[in-house]
C-alpha cells in the first residue's frame, strides 16, 4: 500500500483540511510570525547605534534566526501533539479494534498517521518560508545556511513527531501519550543540555586539573561536548552555524587542541545521523506494538 | 454443510480470572448462532478471540480454515466484526466512512462507488449518503456499522450485541437486515441478551456461562432437549373433576394445576407431561375414548427465555 494510496492518510488529511479550523490556523500562525519577525526588526533596528540604519546583513540573519527558532519550538513541540494522539484517538474513540480487523497493515496505519500529522507541520513550515526569505532581500543568510537549517527541522519533525506516534501506539489515553511525548521532548531540548552543563565542567575540573590535565582528555572532552550538542537541535544549530561563519566549516574543521590537530566535525551531520536513527527504531517499535495481538 | 468456525478448547485467563474455559464449539457454514448467556459469561472475549484482537491462553479456533493467532489477515478477510461498543468517524460523510474501510479492506477504488450504494440500499441508508456521520441516530450508526462489516463481503458475519442500546423500531429493523443476510448466505454468530430475538432468526443457539458452553444445538432441538417435560393444557366441557381423576392415574402426567390456583381459565387444566409425540398423541385419544368432552388440547410451547434460565441453572452462584 503505497504513501498516496493509503486510506488512513486520505482520511486524515481530508477531516483536518475539512471547514474552517486548518486554514484559521494558518493564518494566525503567519500571523503572529510575521509580527513577532516584524517586532524583532524593529527592536534591533532601534537598538542599532547607526545613523543610517541598522546594518542589513546582521537584521537579515537576525530575522533568519527567529523564524528557524519558531520553526523549531513548531516541530519540537506542536508536531508531536498531532501525533500523540493519532492512535490514543482511535482508542478513545473505540474505532481502533475496528481498522485492526481489517486487512489494513500496521506498517500502513502508522505511516498514515505519521503523513498525515507531519503533512501539516510541513504546510505550516513551508508557509512560513516566504516570511524566512525576507533575510535573503537584506543579505547577510547564505543558501547553504537555509538548506541546514530546514534540513534538520526536517528530520526533527520527522523523529519528534514519531516519538508522539510511539507513546501513542504503547498508552491507550491521549492525555498519557502526550505527557510522555513533552516529558521526552523537554528531556532532549533542555534535560540534556542542563545535565551536560553540570556535569561536563566537573568532568572538566577534573581532567583540566594541573595535576593530570593531558592534551588527550581534552580533545576527548571536546569531542564529547560536541557529540552532545548533536543530540541538541538548537545546540546543533547554533554551533554548526559558529563553524560555518567562523571556520567557514560545512562539514568539518581542522583545529589544534592541546598541541594535536584533530578533526573538528560540524553537529548538524551527527545530529542527521542520529535522530534519523531514532526515528527509524521508534517506527519499527510503533509498527510492531499495533501489528502485535495482545493478550489483554 | 462444512465448518466455517471451530474452536477447539479456548481458555482465556486474566489476572487469575478465567474468562474462558476450555471452550469447544463449531459453526457450520450458512448457519445463524445465537451465541446467549449473562454479563461475564465470556461471549465478547469468544468473539475478540475469533476476530484476531485477543491472544488466547491456551486453545485454538479457526475461522473459514485458518487459525485466528498464526494467520491473522486470512481471518480478516473472511470475518466482517462489529463489536459491542464500536465509534464512528463523526467528522466523515457516511460515503466516506464507508469508502474508507472499503480502502482499507483493499477493495479497489473504481468499485467502491457501486459497492457503497449497494451497502446502503441494502441497509436502508440510501437517503443519507452525503450526511455526516455526526448527523445519524443510534440506530442508523449501527446499521452504517453493519454495512461496514459487508465492504470485503465476507464470509462470516461476528456481531457482538448488534441490536444493544436500539429502540424498538430500530431493533426490528436491525433483526430483518440479519434475516436478509442469512439469506444471502452469510454465517452469522452473534451474541444478544435479547432472547427473543434471537430464537427470532437463528438456526442454532450456543448457550455460555462462566466461561463454559452449556448447551449448544439447533434451535428446536435445543428447546426439546433442554425441557424434561412438555406443557399441555386441556380444556373440557363441564366438570374438570373425570379428568383430573384421569390424569392422576397416568405415570406419564405430573404437577396437575387448574384454577384457582393456577393462572388459568376455569375449564382448564395444565400438566407436565413427559412422554414423546406418540404418547401425547396417545393421551388424547385415550381422553376421547373415555368420554371426557375435550374442548382444545394443546402443548404449551417454551420460549427461549425458559431454555436460557433452565440451561444457565445454578452454575452462576
Amino acid at each position: 500500500m503505497s504513501v498516496l494510496h493509503n486510506p488512513v492518510t486520505t482520511k486524515e488529511l481530508r477531516s483536518r483540511m475539512r471547514g474552517r479550523r486548518a486554514f484559521v490556523v494558518l493564518t494566525i500562525y503567519l500571523l503572529l510570525m510575521s509580527g513577532f519577525v516584524s517586532l524583532v526588526y524593529l527592536v534591533y533596528a532601534a537598538a542599532a547605534n547607526n545613523p543610517f540604519g541598522p546594518d542589513p546583513r546582521l537584521a537579515g540573519k537576525t530575522i533568519f534566526g527567529t523564524v528557524v527558532g519558531i520553526q523549531v519550538l513548531l516541530v519540537i513541540y506542536i508536531g508531536p501533539a498531532f501525533t500523540a494522539g493519532a492512535i490514543t484517538g482511535e482508542k478513545e474513540r473505540q474505532t481502533y479494534n475496528l481498522l485492526r480487523t481489517t486487512l489494513l497493515p500496521a506498517r500502513a496505519l502508522v505511516t498514515g498517521k505519521l503523513v498525515s500529522s507531519l503533512g501539516y507541520v510541513f504546510l505550516l513550515v513551508l508557509a512560513s518560508l516566504p516570511i524566512q526569505s525576507i533575510a535573503f532581500l537584506l543579505g547577510g543568510v547564505s543558501l547553504i545556511e537555509m538548506v541546514v537549517a530546514e534540513l534538520l527541522i526536517l528530520v526533527s519533525a520527522v523523529a519528534f513527531a514519531l516519538i508522539g506516534l510511539f507513546y501513542s501506539s504503547i498508552m491507550r489515553s491521549t492525555l498519557a501519550a502526550s505527557i510522555s511525548t513533552f516529558a521526552t521532548a523537554l528531556f532532549l531540548t533542555v534535560g540534556l543540555p542542563s545535565a551536560a552543563l553540570i556535569i561536563l565542567p566537573l568532568i572538566g575540573g577534573v581532567f583540566f586539573n594541573p595535576v593530570i590535565a593531558s592534551p588527550v582528555a581534552e580533545v576527548v572532552l571536546t569531542y564529547i561536548g560536541l557529540m552532545l550538542a548533536s543530540t541538541n537541535l538548537p545546540a546543533t544549530i547554533v554551533i554548526s552555524e559558529i563553524l560555518l561563519l567562523q571556520e567557514d566549516a560545512l562539514f568539518y574543521t581542522m583545529q589544534t587542541i592541546g598541541g594535536y590537530t584533530v578533526t573538528i566535525f560540524s553537529p548538524w551531520t551527527l545530529y542527521l545521523v542520529l535522530y534519523t536513527l531514532l526515528a527509524v527504531i521508534l517506527y519499527v517499535l510503533a509498527v510492531s506494538r499495533v501489528r502485535r495481538i495482545p493478550d489483554r | 454443510m462444512p465448518t466455517i468456525i471451530d474452536i477447539q478448547n479456548l481458555t482465556k485467563r486474566y489476572n487469575g480470572l478465567t474468562a474462558l474455559d476450555d471452550l469447544s464449539l463449531s459453526v457450520d457454514e450458512g448457519a445463524v448462532v445465537g451465541f446467549i448467556g449473562p454479563n461475564g459469561a465470556g461471549k465478547t472475549t469468544t468473539m475478540r478471540v475469533l476476530t484476531t484482537l485477543l491472544q488466547p491462553t491456551s486453545g485454538s479456533a479457526w475461522v473459514a480454515g485458518h487459525e485466528v493467532t498464526r494467520e491473522p489477515q486470512a481471518v480478516r478477510r473472511a470475518i466482517g466484526y462489529m463489536p459491542d461498543f464500536f465509534g464512528v468517524y463523526e467528522d466523515m460523510k457516511v460515503w466516506e466512512y464507508l469508502d474508507f474501510f472499503a480502502a482499507c479492506y483493499d477493495t479497489p477504488a473504481a468499485a467502491r462507488p457501486g459497492m457503497i450504494d449497494d451497502l446502503l440500499a441494502l441497509v436502508d441508508l440510501g437517503h443519507k449518503k452525503e450526511t455526516f456521520v455526526e448527523e445519524l441516530s443510534r440506530g442508523m450508526k449501527q446499521r452504517l456499522c453493519l454495512a461496514r462489516t459487508l465492504t470485503h463481503d465476507p464470509q462470516v458475519l461476528i456481531l457482538d450485541e448488534p441490536a444493544s442500546g436500539l429502540d424498538p423500531r430500530a431493533r426490528i429493523e436491525m433483526r430483518e437486515l440479519l434475516r436478509e443476510l442469512k439469506h444471502m448466505g452469510k454465517t452469522i454468530f452473534f451474541s444478544s441478551h435479547i432472547l427473543s430475538e434471537v430464537a427470532d432468526i437463528c438456526t442454532s443457539i450456543a448457550i455460555l456461562e462462566a466461561g463454559q458452553l452449556v448447551a449448544y444445538g439447533d434451535m428446536e432441538e435445543m428447546k426439546r432437549k433442554l425441557r424434561a417435560h412438555r406443557l399441555v393444557q386441556v380444556r373440557v366441557l363441564g366438570s374438570l373433576a373425570p379428568l383430573q381423576e384421569f390424569l392422576l392415574r397416568r405415570p406419564d402426567v405430573h404437577s396437575i394445576a387448574a384454577a384457582p390456583e393456577a393462572d388459568l381459565p376455569r375449564d382448564a387444566v395444565r400438566f407436565d407431561f413427559s412422554g414423546d409425540d406418540d404418547a401425547l398423541s396417545a393421551l388424547l385419544a385415550a381422553l376421547i375414548s373415555q368420554g371426557i368432552p375435550v374442548l382444545s388440547f394443546s402443548e404449551e410451547t417454551g420460549d427461549l427465555e425458559d431454555v436460557f434460565l433452565q440451561a444457565t441453572r445454578g452454575i452462576v452462584r
